[in-house]
């Protein structure tokens, strides 16, 4: 999966499952202004990355400090590319 | 009638919100859709002997013990009488293969000692599974009031390690394990599923004391009874939720209930199962995302049980329950197995103001799906269903009488309820004994959600059992009202 095949991934998947809309998502839209999630979001925001991933988010610090779009992108590819060193 | 709060399920959940809302000043509704509050609790009675169907006993109620503390909270403390079980084995545990005995001794020095008695070559692996149930329990902010009260880490449980995984890392014994599993049972989740720190908060306050209360559950419903009524809160009973009304603007407006009244309101707090809230709430209340993690929940095992009346006193029932596996893998496979091969748990019946055991009650785990079959609403069970329940309840009995004899021959009358009577009255939609599991993987829901004034309790929230629904009220209330305060008015009440 390339780097753009998974963005395209978590932001239709975010899309979807917060109902908002795809066309305004920027990796600069930030989670809590822009989207509107807030705290109790996180849980299904770690989810829908679970389900869209077939993985275990279980770094709950860099969860904490994700802020926007970009955040996540960045997050999702790293960890995807962890997993696969490891295998 | 215009209410602050309205709580729909008038269980241990919804009855510890509603007084804790009304002593804190706030005006209440406490809707049930059953006649009486509290069903599960109160049991029923068959040819004179009570059966407790949600309360057997109780880890947490000794003097100065958490259960005992938030009872005396919630002003029924002194309403209820208590007793002690057994100090040398409030749990007789029984395999056949391999053939052993335990009995589970209260106290947790006592407990070491016996299990190094049966187990000698084990005392390291003894000694690092007590020593972190007694870690686990006190690092529970509620459990103990003097705990940091962070908030609970967001992953914590749904990371693990699981009961099993503790287990394996301590020793390769399988009947250790097994035993050291048995009280699954009391949660409904397998050792491979459930989260070490909650099976280490219920089997813990267990291995600390363990009591049961004189009448049962149905003294602890009269009790919630009379405070409610001293506090005012307004109870409607037979009446059911069908709807939590919203305003133009998405906030809790008020609750709807079947007959077509509205019962308005600023908050609602629905302890119903996390499922049955989905048919509660509008449509596009809840993401998308919210809405399925909800349904999926897993749910905990269920049951086929029995309710037996003896033709003599028993009184070797007294202060004990009998924990029953024919083999050391079947804690593992927690309802797995057809009745009258798996797991086996029986406790006391008594008759009304009589302190020696006159009956017992039997519950073997067993799968939704072997009920599914028969699937339909409450009294109106298809053809095949009578058929059923009778071989189940036959299967039960002939377990009963191989593993048990002295039981047998002195069994007077004998009923069974079935993964489908729990559905129902547990109000289950799987027929799960505690309702939604917590577990492994699993991410239950907190009290709050995004729709303004609307809350969630319910053992789904915080843990299962009576303890479990007290402090799932307590952590809604404390969501609400401030957990500082609330732990700063049980302190008061120390």
């Amino acid at each position: 999966m390339t780097d753009q095949e998974i963005v395209a991934k978590i932001n239709s998947a975010l899309a979807e499952e917060f109902e908002y809309d795809l066309a305004a998502m920027t990796p600069e839209t930030t989670l809590f202004e822009d989207m509107g999630l807030d705290s109790l979001d996180v849980v299904d925001l770690v989810i829908v990355l679970e389900t869209a991933f077939s993985m275990k988010v279980r770094e709950e610090e860099a969860i904490r400090k994700i802020r926007t779009l970009g955040d996540i992108h960045e997050f999702v590819i790293a960890k995807k590319r962890q997993l696969e060193g490891d295998r | 009638m215009s209410y602050q709060y309205a709580v729909i399920g008038a269980g241990v959940s919804g009855i510890t919100c509603a007084l804790t809302l009304a002593r804190s000043g706030q005006k209440v509704a406490l809707i049930e859709q059953a006649p009486r509050t509290a069903p599960l609790l109160r049991g029923f009675s068959r040819h004179g002997v009570h059966f407790d169907t949600g309360f057997h006993y109780t880890g947490g109620l000794g003097p100065g013990e958490p259960l005992e503390l938030f009872l005396s909270y919630l002003g029924v403390g002194d309403r209820i009488e208590t007793f002690c079980f057994d100090e040398q084995g409030f749990d007789l545990f029984r395999c056949d293969d391999p053939a052993f005995e335990f009995s589970f001794p209260i106290g947790f020095a006592n407990l070491r000692e016996q299990l190094v008695a049966s187990f000698p070559a084990e005392r390291e692996a003894i000694d690092s599974y007590l020593d972190q149930v007694a870690a686990a329990c006190n690092a529970m902010p509620y459990l103990n009031l003097e705990a940091e009260l962070s908030q609970e880490s967001l992953l914590q449980r749904v990371i693990g390690p699981s009961l099993r995984e503790v287990l394996d890392r301590l020793t390769g014994n399988e009947l250790l394990k097994s035993l050291l599993s048995v009280h699954s049972l009391l949660y409904g989740v397998s050792s491979r599923e459930v989260p070490f720190t909650l099976h280490a908060a219920i089997a813990g306050s267990y291995y600390q004391s363990v009591r049961g209360i004189r009448g049962g559950g149905l003294s602890l419903a009269r009790a919630f009874d009379a405070r409610l009524a001293e506090l005012g809160v307004t109870v409607l009973c037979s009446r059911q939720a069908t709807g939590i009304e919203l305003s133009p603007g998405g906030a809790v407006s008020g609750v709807r209930l079947a007959d077509g009244e509205l019962v308005p309101c600023t908050a609602a707090i629905a302890t119903v199962h996390p499922q049955l809230l989905l048919d509660l709430v509008p449509e596009g209340a809840f993401r998308p995302v919210y809405r399925k993690r909800l349904a999926s929940l897993e749910e905990t095992v269920s049951a086929v049980l029995c309710f037996a009346t003896c033709d003599k006193p028993m009184p070797g029932l007294s202060g004990s329950n009998r924990f029953y596996v024919p083999d050391t893998a079947a804690m593992d496979e927690l309802g797995g197995r057809t009745v009258g091969n798996g797991a086996l748990y029986l406790s006391a019946a008594y008759r009304d103001g009589d302190p020696v055991p006159a009956g017992f009650i039997g519950i073997c785990p067993a799968l939704y799906s072997e009920a599914a079959a028969w699937e339909s609403r409450r009294g109106k069970r298809p053809t095949g269903y009578a058929g059923y329940k009778e071989e189940a309840l036959e299967r039960l009995t002939t377990q009963i009488a191989r593993v048990y004899p002295e039981l047998s021959g002195h069994i007077g009358s004998i009923e069974a309820s079935t993964p489908l009577t729990v559905r129902d009255y547990c109000a289950t939609p799987l027929g799960g004994l505690y309702g939604v599991k917590h577990m492994v993987g699993q991410y239950n829901p907190q009290p709050a959600t995004r729709v303004p004034g609307l809350f969630l309790s319910g053992q789904a929230v915080a843990s299962p059992g009576v303890m479990g629904a007290v402090l799932s009220g307590l952590v809604t209330c404390g969501t609400l009202l401030g957990h500082d305060r609330i732990r700063k008015e049980l302190k008061g009440c120390c």
